[in-house]
């Protein structure tokens, strides 16, 4: 777990850092989708370049990046894999019983790598640049349209940033709870499929009664400071849209542009 | 008398080569005698808890190594056949009401032994006895530990520790959120099992009067160092030392303290109620002071 920076934040005062949440999550949205528009070699150039501006532009060190990359390189890797032998079409290199290699399914493989780098890569920055509370405000902002469709956003919203909140107390917790009953003999994660579903009783019981606990009082807390639903309310942290956002939505919609006109 | 604990130039550090990476024990070496009452102090975040926790293996410190009751433990100690070691050293979390899951109060005090291979008879002998150490009445037996209130719920969770019957057993702030009444049962609980049993206790606590009521030898740490290892009256007797690693005085020299700026001085610091009264006694002239 300790290499996994995926979903992690690292304080700092950078230019991504600084750029209102709402916007870096749509600017990754948008992103992904122009990542699937390219299609040749030179529109993936342009697309690695920009990440790679924006990665240096967060001041976090690309080894960091690279190490968080890791742990999800054999997924990569498998995925990949089953494109380049079992697709077909285009000229046959090498074949061998239902495998088979052309040079079609290798540019696809190619292609599909770069894909998942360069998503990883984004959500990466974003994660490891907004706090996990900017980022339920983000959502919570660009939901808003749908209030008009009665959807519940502003629930939602609290929920998101409740449920973001107590990730890690509840991990805190259950390494604890794991370290307590370690102490009275438990064995996680050895031995049998049957003796680790067994094991792992004497951890869940307590999460789930802990969160219970934790859902009793915080509700509790929160009816006693005035809390009666979630519509109603002002807003302590505000993100106003800055030249930055601006500066750096231009840069990615040049960047989109290139690449539709790179494309094949 | 024998060492029970011995650490030789631990260090641990939480994550490792990453930016969140966390110095928790700088170069700690220090011995802990067999059957003595340890209190282990200092403020929030200098390291107590990651160093109990080593003593019992459930981390496995950085550099260094640490010897508990003849068992080596290493950086490269693996989780593997620990079992049978960890039987020996109890060790009750803070708030260990949190770890109780069984359905009945009997079950979950079982559950310890039988983990260990414990037959069903003598787990449930060694249940009752714990049960009837910690105070909890035979007709809880049956109930579900979640039906019972906080006080009697942790002294559940620390009869499912004692079953065990632990060599090494280690509290860690075992009365915080109790009352006097709880607080005083737990510590005294603590004193009986280390002089009847003599099993050897190792307490984290933030209560210096407790310190001094029950506590033979006392280890203070500050940022992951030890910074001092003696008998009570050692510690306490430089209060400015005291202030400065952000601990407190027993209430006892705390009040002889404030009696010293206002004027009255009482000489050497008073570390009990008994000693106070005394000197008190002492200094008005009419006192008994034998």
């Amino acid at each position: 777990m300790s290499n996994f920076i995926f979903g992690r934040y690292l304080p700092g005062h950078s230019w991504i850092h600084q750029m209102s949440p709402q916007s870096k999550l749509l600017l990754c949205f948008y992103f992904v989708v122009v990542i699937f528009f390219a299609n040749n070699l030179p529109s993936y150039g342009v697309l690695c370049v920009l990440i790679l501006v924006a990665i240096l532009s967060s001041g976090i060190s690309i080894m960091y990046f690279l190490k968080g990359i890791r742990p999800l390189i054999w997924l990569i890797i498998f995925t990949v894999l089953l494109q380049i032998l079992f697709s077909s079409g285009g000229h046959v290199l090498w074949h061998f019983g239902p495998f088979s290699v052309t040079d079609e399914s290798l540019i696809n493989g190619g292609f599909i790598f770069m894909r998942f780098l360069l998503i990883i890569m984004i959500s990466t920055v974003l994660t490891l640049t907004t706090t996990p509370l900017a980022i339920a405000d983000g959502v919570q902002t660009i939901l808003k349209p749908l209030k008009k469709i009665r959807f519940p956003v502003d629930t939602l919203a609290l929920m998101l940033s409740i449920a973001l909140r107590f990730v890690p107390t509840l991990m805190d917790e259950m390494e604890t709870i794991m370290n307590a009953q370690r102490a009275r003999g438990v064995d996680f994660g050895s031995g049998s499929l049957k003796h680790r579903v067994k094991a792992a009783v004497p951890l869940l019981v307590p999460l789930f009664t802990g969160a219970i606990n934790h859902a009793e009082n915080l509700s509790t807390a929160m009816e006693a400071r005035g809390f009666s639903d979630s519509e109603h309310r002002t807003k302590y942290r505000l993100y106003k849209w800055q030249g930055k956002d601006t500066i750096s939505w231009l840069i990615f919609i040049l960047v989109g542009v290139a690449v539709l006109f790179i494309r094949k | 008398m024998d060492t029970a604990v011995s650490f030789s130039q631990v260090t641990h550090t939480y994550q490792a080569n990453t930016p969140f990476a966390q110095n928790a024990l700088d170069d700690i070496t220090l011995q802990i005698e067999k059957g003595s009452f340890t209190a282990i102090i200092g403020h929030t975040g200098s390291g107590k808890s990651t160093l109990v926790q080593h003593i019992n293996a459930l981390l496995k410190p950085t550099s260094g190594q640490i010897d508990v009751l003849g068992k080596m433990i290493s950086p490269e100690t693996t989780n593997k056949n620990l079992k049978a070691f960890r039987r020996r050293v109890g060790m009750v979390f803070q708030f260990p009401e949190k770890q109780l899951f069984e359905e009945t109060v009997l079950k979950d005090i079982k559950f310890g032994p039988k983990n260990y291979g414990v037959s069903d008879q003598d787990a449930e002998a060694a249940a009752h006895e714990a049960m009837e150490l910690v105070g909890l009445d035979k007709s809880f037996s049956n109930h579900s530990p979640f039906d019972l209130s906080g006080g009697q719920m942790r002294r559940v969770a620390i009869a499912g520790v004692l079953a065990m019957n632990p060599e090494i057993l280690i509290l860690d702030e075992p009365t915080a959120g109790l009352d006097p009444k709880g607080h005083r049962e737990i510590m005294d609980l603590a004193k009986f099992l280390n002089q009847k049993k003599q099993i050897t206790i190792i307490l984290i606590t933030h209560q210096m009067d407790d310190v001094i009521d029950y506590a033979s030898n006392v280890i203070v740490m500050d940022q992951g160092k030890v910074v001092k290892v003696g008998p009570p009256e050692q510690i306490f007797n430089d209060p400015e030392w005291v202030y400065h690693m952000q601990l407190d005085l027993p209430s006892s020299a705390e009040f002889a303290q404030q009696l010293k700026l206002a004027g009255v001085d009482l000489g050497e610091l008073p570390l009990t109620v008994e000693q106070l009264a005394n000197k008190i006694a002492h200094l008005v002239g009419k006192g008994d002071t034998k």
